[in-house]
């Protein structure tokens, strides 16, 4: 019998993904208390503080926590998370319904989600005891919907989108390939491609590539060629028979951003703070943009900007170094993990660290839309806190396993 | 899972984020570095300022290109919350002659996006503005701009067809926006508004403009799409004014029954739609509330009246298509009245013994006492409604009403199943009683007669596309059509016929029928007909309390129909 900690066989502890960790914690800590100065809410730098203090436990359960324990356990868990998600969607509070509210706790369900839907995805795949051949495999993918349209349904697309990627990206890591990713996506690919011909031309001549290198039988050909081509000859003619209020609607509804009035307004602002950081900023506490309100949740989706403004161009390097650091040594430990599950969830984290800071930072340069994905570690919120440090702490357990096997 | 393929795998994700990493480095660089000096100063001295540019909202014209509605330019004064120093609230309020409390709850409110321009004061003249405007310059954070204003330039005589705009209070909706309150104006508000613009501008501490900003561009206003009704707003003022010469409240419809074309929807008495433009005064708006004509109030179709003896053409309709009559039935005369049970219908004269196409003309009611006992309720009630009536003929008139037909279970609703019977069959088949319809309906509902059956719903706004008709194919009876259409024709050309007198010298040919709705007080008058030349085209005129049909409604259809017929010669 197995007990619920294990600590025996292991390796010594990451030491640079640590010091990564500990770094880009600070800088968390630094940025919030930087970003509250001026918030009129008070005690939003102590919250924080408790929830950092909880999430450094969550973290040394996530170090010692039997991974073999938890990959049993993991469709439980899942099963769990769709439940929270549900009662989300209809006792949930705050904008959009994202909100669990449990006496003092603030929750956000669908940050709880994504660590959720690693695990499952995990032991689905690690579940496969051979490379997967067939393409009727695929229907391991329908597990992951339930967990994507609650979250979608909120409404959170930034967030249903993140986790689509972070999944698809776990199924490369398991041996899929790039291939067969694109045919099981086709649909979408082949609804957006067919707003232009020389779009779809090109999809159809990948599609093509694809099956034939995949040397699929006929009846797959008839299915992937016939079946995208319906999709994007229906798309325009499905688009048509809206509405125009029900057209924008649907636009609003895929292109979510923060303001309404679709000024622009909130990115402008971010442009300016980061770019009046100049080489090495303004100094902590000293931004200009932060002080007269002007940058919009300065807190959480626009931290980076604060510290962008605060510290330059150098801190910036700072800040994406450690996180790149961070992501490398997750990818080392999940190169080194034999156990499949524990590679597949050091994976999915390192997909998760990927996806949040390009898709982040990219919002508050101007490069990406604007979508409510929070900076992991950075941003205040303390499910996110939470959910991450446990996650890097499975990530900590798993490099730890690799002798053993 | 084989371990040789993580060596690939791994490599493939470093180098991916790697690559993004770099994108997010280069644009940083971008931003720090190349363009460091030029954001600095715009965070140090210049702020960014979002201003929306009105979209010129759509024009409004008639069926031969008379613009009805467009927009001209006013004047505005708005402030920038973020900009404004309240040091200046009194000095800004007295100069714009309103209260400090006033102006520093709009700021207030408008403080949730200090960033945008909140509008102070609207629709300013030329002189009103250059009064204040050398003081304002000197105000940080005050602005004048120009925004279009609406402009109605027929404004009384299509006042309830166009309706008015106000400002909107959509909270999706930028400041000083305005929408459609009422008419084409709401029921087309998404085509007519088109969607505002958005310039970001740099101004410096002072509040000018120092230059467009260079980041993210600017997005043009896109102008309103132009509406064009199918109304001759020519038409419409000559109904307008024989309405006001009556002096009595009424409304005139004239559809063009082989298209379904609203030619003509006037309403009196009538208002002007540029005081909402200019924002209504609280005086101006107790004016109208308590006028007791209620100019506001469509009489065309938010006003439903008993339709009357015009509603004979569709109960002689009914009888004759049903098999219940035929153009030789005669039944027992008419001595002035009839009695059933102890309650005694009244007719208005004794006309004796008549056949359909007669009693048409002569609006006899003991002859539809008599033969509509042959029916039953809901029969009558069902051609009713094929003809037009009970329901809403149009989506684009946001206050129409349905009017009312009433079927047995209402009556059983309203009087109990035992509370009702035969009497109510009688005063229906005369129009008296429950039933109720707008002018509009009664136009059609004699558009149904004119075009025999083939009349398409009517319309305002002039398209291209054939709309469907609403009297059912297979209620369509040859021989009724006929009968009916020889009764309109003899209640103007037989010399005991109702309108006989008043269409004696009318060139053209008319088929009319009259009607005198029983309420309290003087009766209303309602006169509906058609003409095939020089125009296909059917009218109604109503006029509240105006007593007999044909003597006060009449000749105000036939001085229209003159007035249109010799005009368009």
């Amino acid at each position: 019998m197995r007990g619920v900690i294990d600590l025996i066989g292991r390796d010594r502890p990451d030491a640079v993904f640590l010091i990564a960790l500990l770094v880009l914690f600070l800088i968390g800590l630094a940025a919030v208390y930087s970003a509250s100065t001026v918030i009129s809410e008070s005690g939003l730098f102590g919250k924080q503080l408790t929830w950092s203090i909880i999430g450094l436990i969550a973290f040394l359960v996530g170090t010692i926590i039997s991974l073999r324990r938890l990959e049993e356990i993991s469709p439980i868990i899942y099963v769990f998370i769709c439940l929270l998600l549900l009662v989300t969607l209809f006792i949930g509070s705050g904008p959009a319904n994202r909100w669990l509210i449990i006496g003092p706790l603030h929750l956000q369900p669908s940050e709880i989600a994504k660590a959720g839907l690693i695990l499952m995805t995990a032991w689905w795949l690690a579940s496969q005891k051979v490379r997967p051949r067939k393409f009727g495999e695929t229907l391991i993918f329908l597990t992951v919907i339930p967990v994507v349209l609650l979250v979608a349904v909120q409404p959170d697309l930034g967030t249903a989108v993140s986790m689509l990627l972070i999944v698809l990206a776990m199924f490369v890591w398991a041996g899929y390939g790039v291939g067969w990713i694109i045919l099981l996506v086709s649909p979408i690919l082949a609804a957006v491609s067919s707003m232009n011909i020389l779009l779809w031309l090109g999809f159809m001549i990948i599609l093509t590539i694809i099956l034939y290198r995949r040397k699929y039988p006929i009846p797959m050909w008839i299915v992937f060629m016939g079946g995208n081509s319906i999709v994007a000859a229906l798309t325009p003619t499905a688009w048509n028979m809206l509405k125009p209020y029900q057209q924008s609607r649907l636009i609003t509804f895929l292109n979510p951003s923060n303001d309404p009035h679709g000024s622009g307004w909130n990115i402008i602002q971010s442009e300016v703070a980061v770019g009046s950081g100049g080489l090495s900023g303004q100094g902590f506490l000293q931004g200009a943009q932060k002080e007269l309100a002007f940058l919009p949740a300065r807190h959480t989706d626009f931290v980076f900007s604060v510290w962008a403004e605060e510290t330059g161009f150098i801190g910036c390097l700072i800040l994406l170094t450690a996180f790149f650091i961070l992501f490398w040594r997750i990818v080392i430990a999940a190169r080194k993990s034999v156990n499949p599950f524990n590679s597949l969830v050091a994976a999915g984290a390192a997909a998760y660290i990927g996806i949040h800071v390009f898709v982040n930072v990219g919002m508050t340069l101007g490069i990406m839309p604007v979508t409510g994905l929070p900076l992991p570690l950075i941003s205040y919120g303390g499910t996110q806190l939470v959910t991450v440090l446990f996650l890097f702490g499975l990530v900590l357990n798993a490099g730890m396993y690799w002798r053993e096997v | 899972m084989l371990i040789k393929e993580k060596q690939w795998s791994s490599l493939a994700f470093m180098i991916m984020t790697l690559l993004l990493f770099i994108l997010l480095g280069g644009r940083l660089f971008y931003l720090q570095i190349v363009k460091g000096d030029y954001y600095r100063g715009l965070s140090s001295q210049n702020h960014i300022r979002v201003v929306t540019k009105p979209a010129p909202r759509g024009l409004i014209s008639d069926r031969n290109g008379v613009v009805l509605a467009d927009s001209r330019p006013s004047f505005i004064v708005t402030a920038v919350p973020s900009e404004f120093d309240s040091m200046n609230t009194a000095q800004v309020a007295s100069l714009l002659s309103i209260t400090e409390e006033s102006l520093t709850s709009i700021l207030n409110q408008a403080s949730s996006v200090p960033h945008r321009p909140v509008v102070l004061l609207a629709s300013m003249s030329v002189e009103e503005v250059s009064s204040i405007a050398e003081c304002i310059y000197r105000i940080p954070g005050v602005l004048i701009d120009v925004a279009p204003q609406r402009r109605y330039h027929r404004p009384e005589d299509c006042c309830h067809i166009i309706g008015y705009v106000g400002l909107s209070n959509d909270p999706e909706s930028f400041r000083g926006e305005i929408t459609g309150r009422t008419g084409i104006e709401l029921s087309m508000n998404e085509a007519l508004r088109g969607s505002p613009g958005l310039h970001r501008e740099v101004v410096d501490a002072m509040g000018r403009i120092v230059e467009e900003y260079r980041g993210t561009g600017s997005d043009e206003p896109v102008p309103g799409t132009n509406v064009v009704i199918t109304i001759d707003s020519e038409l419409q003022r000559t109904a307008l004014e024989l309405l006001e010469k009556t002096a009595l409240p009424g409304a005139v419809v004239i559809i063009d029954y082989t298209t379904g074309e609203i030619l003509c929807a006037a309403s009196s008495p009538s208002f002007d739609p540029n005081m909402f433009s200019r924002g209504i005064s609280q005086d101006e708006w107790d004016a109208l509330l308590q006028n007791p004509a209620n100019p506001l109030y469509c009489r065309a179709w938010t006003a439903s009246y008993p339709p009357a003896s015009t509603f004979k053409i569709v109960t002689a309709y009914w009888l004759i298509a049903e098999g219940m009559i035929t153009e030789n039935t005669m039944p027992a005369p008419c001595y002035g009245s009839l009695t059933l049970g102890d309650t005694e219908f009244g007719c208005w004269t004794a006309h004796g013994r008549l056949n359909v196409i007669s009693s048409l003309a002569q609006s006899c009611d003991v002859f539809f006492y008599r033969t509509s006992q042959l029916g039953s309720l809901d029969g009558l009630a069902e051609y009713a409604e094929s003809f037009g009536l009970g329901s809403r003929l149009t989506d684009i008139f946001t206050d129409e009403r349905s009017g009312l037909v009433p079927h047995s279970d209402y009556l059983d609703r309203s009087y109990g199943s035992d509370g009702w019977g035969l009497g109510n069959l009688l005063n229906i088949s005369i129009g008296q009683g429950e039933l109720l319809a707008t002018p509009l309906q009664m136009a059609a509902m004699t558009g149904v007669i004119a075009s025999r059956g083939r009349m398409p719903l009517p319309r305002l706004v002039l398209q291209r596309e054939q709309r469907e008709t609403f009297f059912p194919e297979e209620a369509c009876d040859d021989t009724a059509f006929d009968i009916v259409t020889e009764g309109m024709l003899q209640t103007v050309i037989a010399r005991r016929g109702t309108l006989h007198s008043v269409f004696a010298d009318f060139p053209w040919d008319f088929w009319g029928k009259t009607g005198t709705a029983e309420c309290s007080g003087e009766d209303h008058a309602i006169v509906v007909g058609f003409t095939r030349e020089p125009e296909p085209i059917v009218i109604c005129v109503i006029i509240e309390h105006g007593g007999h049909g044909g003597s006060i409604a009449g000749p105000v259809a036939r001085d229209l129909l003159l007035s249109y017929f010799e005009g368009s010669d």
